[in-house]
């Protein structure tokens, strides 16, 4: 296999001339304005706090370091390899979910424990669910290219539905809405690319509205996220703290006006008056201190990084690639959109980070690695 | 999917648009409303010295201490705890926790010290806020004259409020916008307008003679058994009250646990009736308008009718031919009865209003007693007949010290003080305003006035008032005092009022004893004016001067 492998690579060294610059610059100026965000974030309260201002930009400056490497790994081998491995790619990932449930294991700081602790890695706290999205794309793309029949069959949706339900499970069970609607998202939007019939989305859309409703009647989940999400329905009914998340983030944003209040000079962003700032509500920084044009701007660097996710989908020479692409476009498009959404007070709370500019070591290696897919599907998109 | 992806941008964009170009002049003012805060800068209170410049009257950072009863997890065991940091009662402690809201004071003004060692505790909701306060380095010392400040900082009493406007200065204000978490910001807007230090103000009083007197004036009410009393001490030429006691007193440092009686500055604020020390004020009238001659005799019993009263002398005695000398001397009721008839009502009420009497002196002190008299064409003849001996009318220890001040500065009436001056955060000194002077007899009148009283020391009631080797002119006073329902009883009030030496007086010094077991001025509070003058010799420096001659006597009297 390995040798097969290397002859591969030695005799059509072409990929490397197919690479996305577009792409590459997209995500690399989107870490970039997330670094200075997060500095302007995070510097005063580290300062007032007689820590280093700098600490917080310097991790995530490693992490995505760390990411370019993962995403070089990645455009190396042929995607299809994924293929081969989805299996035991998707097995891994929710060995890793199950890990979460091992107490001891999990980092628990917050009272919810989303992360494992690698000891003596300081610099490393994983979070499973991240790479359970990753899992998700590869399962789905491999299942979904290998079937028999030009669409999806009702068994073939049976199967895609089980094992995207398992992973939704596991992550719901460690209260992280935002992940798995995200999950949810790549689901749907594989499951469209691939061609799936409405009347069958529309019986899963039925289908999961249900269990949604009876999660919420067995009290599955938190009652501070049920508050949360209900925040932007009805403003009137909910604590107080949840509405202060929103009110403050509504506040920064529009205190921006059309040209900001200029680099480390929003008020709220640098008072601490934006709770989760530095992750979550990062857009916020972005809609302060950059103000309309600023965030229209980040808006198009979203638009570009999605429509050539989107490109890649449609210009793959298989199915296996099509599926990846369009699994990480969705991706990154639920995360996108539900993150601003939030932000700018049009869709409900929910613990969901901004690709490339929200604080986060796992999540910035995730995005790394899909663009890295991405990548790899469009360097071998020569049959 | 890409048309759904695109609505979704745009709809992003549109409540942008929305939020960062349509709301913002109202969300960025939203924004600033709840970051800038405006914090009062206390202004630093300016001291109280004595006349020598040592602190009456200091302030000190100390703490207030609160809670926000939300934070808090175990109130029984925290409140055990603070109570016994504190000194509190722990149920009262335990209540506080357990209020509803955000904000409870547990305890104000608690000593750097003791805050310091409750914060090393770290109890959760429990908080800390830099306030100043007014300490007493002396403790008990004149605290009804120079009263107090409350926790607000504001003066509640005695000189701390009739100057507190001037002492508390003008507080500051910085208005900043703060992080969530109250910090102020770099970045952000920050306009301070500093506060302005009170001025220092400089009193009269002398802090060891005041201590002294204190002591003194303490030992003579307990020793006599009275219920309180009071001491001035004064400068016959400049009217500076060196010393001003009240008895009982209070630790202003702890005022909250202090009877409010004891917070009467009653040497003042209390008007009581004179007695006998009252008929130097008729000897006046008599000698300035000549009225009465010095040796014109007078045939006096020890009872007289007036009106439908019977008015007696203190004791029985035979009927006496006496000079106006004797009356003082002897002090003899119905003497000084016969010279207020020939003085008559007018012209004593009149002499009486010159001496001070009927309204506050001045002296810049709240709540200052104006005393009851009567104007003179109202008097009857039973009202001059005890006006003439010290009832039926009532002065404050104050006004009665000046009587023998302005005897003492050869007849000139002057307004006491006890203020000298402020010293403003500059330096620059301002003087307390010019005092009001007046003559009210003549600078012989005046010396024969004090021939009298050197007499009454060397020969009569005042006898054990006496210094060896300084003449003492004074006068011993006991007046009845009356109940609630205006009726004299068998209570008394003992004074007694005089300075020395008498040919050139450096001090003037009056006492009052209420309700003594001993009952007379010349028993109970004669002693006490000789201990406090002895101390003012020798802290004073005061040199002998040669005696004064004294007046004619008539032959035979006792």
């Amino acid at each position: 296999m390995d040798v097969v492998a290397g002859r591969v690579w030695v005799d059509e060294r072409r990929p490397i001339r197919h690479l996305d610059p577009t792409l590459l610059i997209v995500t690399a100026v989107l870490v970039v304005i997330g670094l200075f965000a997060i500095y302007s974030a995070t510097s005063q309260t580290l300062r007032a706090d007689g820590f280093d201002p700098f600490s917080r930009v310097n991790k995530q400056a490693v992490t995505a370091v760390l990411g370019l490497v993962a995403l070089l790994v990645l455009a190396t081998f042929d995607y299809r390899f994924l293929k081969v491995y989805a299996g035991f790619i998707y097995g891994a990932t929710l060995v890793g979910l199950l890990v979460l449930r091992i107490p001891g294991l999990a980092a628990s700081d917050t009272g919810t424990s989303n992360y494992i602790d690698i000891p003596g890695v300081n610099l490393l706290q994983i979070s499973p669910s991240e790479f359970a999205k990753i899992g998700l794309i590869v399962i789905l793309a491999a299942m979904l290219s290998e079937l028999r029949s030009p669409v999806p069959t009702v068994p073939d949706l049976i199967r895609v539905v089980g094992v995207a339900g398992l992973t939704m499970l596991l992550v719901f069970v460690n209260v992280e809405i935002g992940t798995t609607i995200a999950l949810a998202a790549i689901t749907v939007g594989i499951l469209v690319v691939a061609g799936t019939q409405a009347k069958h989305l529309i019986a899963l859309a039925v289908g999961a509205l249900v269990l949604i409703v009876l999660a919420f009647q067995l009290n599955v989940v938190e009652e501070y996220q049920v508050e949360r999400l209900l925040t932007v329905f009805d403003s009137g009914s909910v604590s107080e703290d949840a509405r202060y998340n929103l009110e403050q983030s509504v506040i920064a944003v529009g205190s921006g006006g059309m040209f900001g209040r200029g680099f480390l000079q929003g008020s709220q962003t640098n008072l601490d008056y934006v709770p989760e700032q530095h992750t979550d509500f990062i857009f916020t920084v972005v809609g302060e201190e950059f103000g309309f044009f600023g965030s229209a701007f980040v808006l198009s660097l979203f638009a570009l990084l999605l429509w050539r996710a989107i490109r890649i989908a449609y210009l793959s020479k298989d199915g296996f690639g099509t599926y990846l692409a369009a699994g990480v476009a969705s991706m990154f498009a639920i995360q996108i959109f539900v993150n601003i959404g939030m932000v700018i007070g049009i869709m409900p709370i929910t613990g969901i980070p901004l690709p490339f500019l929200s604080y986060g070591g796992t999540a910035m290696l995730v995005n790394f690695v899909a663009v890295g897919i991405l990548l790899n599907v469009h360097m071998r998109r020569f049959k | 999917m890409l048309t759904l992806m695109l609505l979704a941008l745009g709809g992003i964009v549109v409540r942008l648009a929305f939020l960062q170009v349509r709301d913002n002049p109202e969300l960025e003012a939203l924004g600033m409303q709840q970051r800038v805060r405006t914090v009062t800068l206390p202004a630093r209170r300016g001291e109280i010295l004595d006349r020598f410049g040592v602190p009456l009257a200091v302030t000190r950072e100390a703490r207030d201490i609160y809670v926000d009863p939300r934070y808090v997890v175990d109130a029984r065991s925290e409140a055990g705890t603070i109570a016994d940091v504190l000194d509190l009662r722990e149920r009262e402690v335990r209540a506080t926790l357990e209020s509803d809201g955000t904000f409870a004071y547990v305890d104000r003004q608690v000593d750097l010290e003791v805050a310091d060692r409750l914060d090393a505790l770290g109890l959760p909701g429990i908080g800390f806020l830099e306030v100043p306060k007014r300490y007493y380095p002396a403790g008990a010392l004149a605290p009804q004259v120079l009263g107090f400040v409350n926790v607000d900082g504001a003066g509640a009493a005695g000189l701390e409020s009739a100057y507190d406007d001037i002492l508390a200065g003008t507080p500051g204000e910085r208005t900043a916008e703060l992080s969530a978490d109250g910090l102020p910001i770099s970045s952000g807007l920050d306009t301070v307008v500093e506060p302005v230090p009170g001025s220092t103000m400089h009193t009269t009083l002398d802090r060891q003679m005041q201590y002294m007197v204190q002591a003194a004036l303490e030992r003579a009410v307990r020793s006599n058994g009275a219920l309180g009393g009071t001491a001035v001490v004064m400068d016959p030429i400049t009217r500076e009250v060196l010393a001003m006691a009240t008895f009982p007193g209070f630790d202003p440092n702890a005022y909250s646990d202090a009877p409010i009686d004891a917070m009467r500055n009653r040497a003042v604020t209390d008007a009581f009736e004179p007695g006998s020390v009252n008929k130097i004020i008729t000897a006046a009238a008599a000698l300035e308008t000549g009225a009465v001659s010095l040796d014109e005799r007078f045939r006096v019993a020890s009872s007289m009718k007036v009106g439908p009263f019977t008015i007696r002398d203190s004791h029985e005695h035979p009927i006496e031919s006496m000079t106006i000398g004797d009356i003082i001397t002897e002090s003899s009721n119905i003497g000084a009865a016969m010279i207020a008839e020939q003085v008559g009502s007018v012209t004593l009420g009149s002499f009486m209003e010159r001496f001070g009497y009927g309204r506050p002196t001045g002296v810049g002190f709240p709540g200052e007693a104006a005393g009851a008299l009567l104007p003179g064409d109202q008097w009857d003849e039973v009202i001059r007949a005890t006006v003439s001996y010290g009832q039926g009318i009532s002065v404050t220890p104050l006004q009665m010290a000046n009587v023998y001040a302005t005897i003492a500065d050869r007849g000139l009436w002057m307004q006491p003080t006890i203020v000298r001056g402020f010293e403003r955060p500059d330096g620059t000194f301002d003087e307390a305003e010019v005092r009001r002077t007046r003559r009210v007899v003549r600078p012989d009148t005046a010396q024969l006035l004090t021939s009298m009283l050197a007499s009454a020391v060397q020969e009569g009631t005042g006898v054990n008032a006496q210094i060896p080797g300084y003449q003492v002119a004074g006068k011993t006073g006991t007046s009845r005092k009356l109940d609630d329902n205006g009726h004299y009883v068998q209570r008394y009030h003992a004074s007694f009022a005089g300075f020395l030496p008498a040919a050139d007086p450096r001090v003037v010094i009056a006492v009052s004893i209420d309700e003594p077991r001993t009952v007379y001025g010349g028993l109970a509070a004669a002693p006490l004016f000789q201990e406090i003058a002895r101390y003012a010799i020798q802290r004073l420096a005061i040199p002998a001067a040669p005696p004064v001659a004294f007046t004619p006597r008539a032959q035979g009297s006792s």
